[in-house]
């Protein structure tokens, strides 16, 4: 009961950090959206201000042409250029040099008819008749800015609500994607766990009768062919225990307790004797009695368990394995193959094999380093090509 | 010997502005001699002429382009009189002045009456 509710809660788990990884980039991708939305509708927004402007602009340019006029016609009696309260101009030759100017904003673009520049509109006219030589005429008129706030604070409102129903509706498409998974991995799981369960009772009950056989009764031939099954199925048994672990372990909540680490190892190289005999490993044991450890005891054995069976996977025939235990750390070494220094950097994946000659699915140091991860405990390989392998998990005590 | 230097140094400078205003009053003999000379006695200003040029030329450049065409070849076409005005006060003859001459009046002339820093 306890291991299924486990197992809902990290299967929400990972599927709350696809969601957030989808949500983020749907967010994303959603505020662009909305921010070229937001700025067609300022764009909007600002040209029907402009031209709610026109008419009022066209009438100043009116009455400034109308006052050219006059200063053209008048130039030999007055040099005052024309100032009105409501408005302020300046005028250009057609070179567009600056004849006179009263703008606020020296900024001029005489290409555009209606712009607006820091606070302030521009509204430029084409003279036919160039009073005073001026070909351009620029009327500037302060913009209030009460349209820009306005429309501020509506796409600032509308974008909020749409940003909110977009996720809302990218929430409800992430669960509708997801469902068709859900229900296969589901399934997967159902299956995994039957067949593991499956798998269970006979490996034990192989090595169960294996234990029971007195080989000191058997003939030496019949007992080289029972130590070959025995090795076969403990083989399996490891195999089946990692399978397990990689397909619920890691799901099911830990339950920690003090570990007295020498008496486990000496049962785990007992339990690979038979296994490192049949290579004739010779093992070679340091173990510093009176060592705990709090962790599961079921994960430390995996950790254990896997490290003394690559170890002897992995050895030359007729070599060694050396077991150290100290205070804070454990070292297994062996006078195997060795890793190169490629390999050595994905030694952790998931699937990495390094002899391919050698079973296995490659799940072994994938597990250790996910129990190390939850327990912090530190992982060091060394490893020379033909001379061999010292891994060391070490913790703080 | 530094005394020397900047008595030279002074020598010269005073002998480019010196050449820079011979070279003004230059121009503006030019202009009062062949222009001012005839007009003066015209009811129509300069200023008035000017300002006809400026109506319909705006800038600088064309201004002075408009003016130096009228004057190589005075007709109804390159005049910015208006009719009524030809009619009244008639077409002048070609110029005589040679081109640098001519461009120097013009220059005089746009000097004299531009809008450019006359506005208050």
């Amino acid at each position: 009961m306890s291991a299924s509710k486990s197992r809902a809660t990290n299967l929400h788990k990972a599927e709350r950090k696809t969601l957030i990884s989808f949500l983020l980039l749907y967010s994303f991708f959603s505020i662009i959206l909305l921010a070229i939305s937001g700025y067609l509708y300022y764009s909007l927004q600002k040209d029907l201000m402009l031209e709610g402007q026109t008419n009022k602009l066209q009438e100043d340019s009116y009455k400034l042409i109308s006052r050219l006029r006059y200063l053209h016609e008048h130039f030999d009696e007055d040099h005052t250029y024309p100032r009105f309260p409501d408005f302020r101009s300046a005028i250009y030759d057609s070179s567009k040099k600056l004849i006179f100017t009263t703008l606020n904003e020296d900024n001029v673009n005489l290409d555009k008819r209606l712009y607006t520049i820091n606070e302030n509109i521009h509204y430029v006219r084409l003279l036919e008749s160039y009073y005073l030589g001026a070909m351009y005429v620029v009327i500037e008129v302060t913009d209030s800015g009460q349209w820009f706030r306005y429309m501020k604070k509506e796409v600032i409102i509308y974008g909020v609500v749409l940003f909110i129903l977009l996720l809302i509706v990218g929430y409800y498409l992430f669960r509708l994607m997801l469902s068709p998974m859900r229900n296969s991995l589901a399934l997967l799981d159902r299956f995994i766990k039957d067949t593991t369960h499956e798998l269970n009772t006979p490996i034990s009950a192989i090595l169960t009768n294996i234990e029971m056989i007195d080989e000191s009764k058997l003939e030496p031939l019949l007992q080289k062919k029972i130590r070959r099954i025995d090795i076969a199925s403990r083989t399996i048994s490891t195999l089946y225990k990692d399978l397990t672990y990689a397909a619920l372990g890691n799901r099911v909540a830990s339950r920690n307790e003090k570990v007295n680490l020498y008496h486990l190892l000496k049962e785990r190289i007992e339990y690979f004797k038979v296994i490192s005999s049949a290579k004739n490993i010779h093992c070679i044991t340091d173990l510093h009695k009176d060592v705990y450890l709090t962790i599961d005891r079921t994960k430390i054995t995996r950790v254990i368990d896997n490290l003394l069976s690559n170890a002897i996977k992995y050895n030359k025939r007729s070599s060694f394995i050396k077991v150290t235990l100290g205070k804070n750390y454990l070292e297994i070494e062996d006078g195997g193959i060795g890793i190169s220094d490629e390999a050595i950097n994905s030694i952790f994946d998931r699937y990495a094999r390094f002899n391919k000659s050698e079973g296995g699915f490659g799940l072994g140091l994938n597990i250790v380093k996910a129990i190390a991860d939850e327990y912090r405990l530190e992982i060091k390989f060394k490893s020379k090509v033909g001379k061999g392998t010292k891994v060391r998990i070490s913790w703080k005590t | 010997m530094e005394n020397v230097k900047q008595l030279t140094g002074l020598l010269l400078l005073a002998a480019v502005i010196g050449n820079a205003q011979v070279k003004q009053s230059d121009k503006e003999d030019i202009y009062r001699q062949n222009c001012m000379k005839c007009h003066k006695q015209m009811s129509l200003t300069m200023q008035k002429i000017f300002m006809r040029y400026l109506l319909k030329y705006s800038s600088e450049v064309s201004v002075k382009s408009a003016l130096y065409d009228f004057l190589k070849n005075p007709n109804y076409f390159t005049s910015a009189l208006r009719k009524d005005q030809i009619a009244r006060y008639g077409l002048k003859g070609k110029t005589t002045l040679t081109d640098t001459e001519l461009r120097k009046a013009i220059d005089t002339y746009w000097e004299k009456y531009k809008v450019f820093g006359k506005l208050k």
